[in-house]
């Protein structure tokens, strides 16, 4: 992989970190008020399930390059 | 009657509240993939300045304009790190030519 293209998806990475984290934040924000009373916890889960997502994400997306691709050829 | 259903719909009201939110995130690609993230972040930086006129417009007053900062955190970080690791290469030279220097002075203090 070339500096630039890790580059380019660490900047990815970082940027898919900040909006799951607020998209977490925010229907975690949703839930609570809604369903929970303005508990805390829903907030705080919400935004671990974002930062989560985004971890996976960045790990799919910097070990995608070492994985074998493969595509199915259509029969003909 | 009106007391029995209330409930109902005061908690259809908010699985929709909640489901209407989770859809929203989910259809402009919010809780997808890195690229579509990314994109999204795109599609909301250039949408903000008009929305941000448009407010402005209605409310009637002006923003006092903000200031350009021409500080880039990228381009500090990476002066930092050049600089910190170009001090360490030299930092076993510069130390032996301080101790060259020091006995030098100290072995001309005896003469």
């Amino acid at each position: 992989m070339s500096e630039k293209e890790l580059g380019q998806k660490w900047d990815r990475c970082l940027a898919d970190s900040a909006i799951k984290f607020g998209t977490g934040l925010g229907l975690g924000i949703v839930f609570s008020v809604v369903f929970f009373k303005r508990r805390t916890w829903p907030i705080v889960f919400g935004t671990g399930l974002g930062l989560g997502m985004a971890y996976s994400n960045c790990q799919n997306d910097l070990k995608s390059h070492y994985v074998l691709h493969s595509k199915v050829a259509k029969e003909q | 009657m009106a007391a029995k259903i209330l409930p109902v719909v005061k908690l259809a009201t908010k699985v929709t509240i909640a489901g209407g939110a989770i859809y929203v995130a989910y259809d402009s690609g919010l809780l997808g993939d890195g690229k579509e993230g990314s994109v999204t972040l795109g599609r909301a930086k250039a949408a903000i300045p008009p929305a941000v006129e448009e407010w402005v417009k209605y409310f009637g007053f002006e923003l006092p304009a903000t200031p350009k900062i021409e500080f880039s955190p990228l381009d500090a970080w990476n002066s930092g790190v050049q600089k910190s690791i170009h001090a360490l290469s030299i930092a076993p030279s510069t130390v032996s030519d301080y101790t060259k220097q020091g006995l030098q002075y100290v072995k001309d203090l005896t003469k």
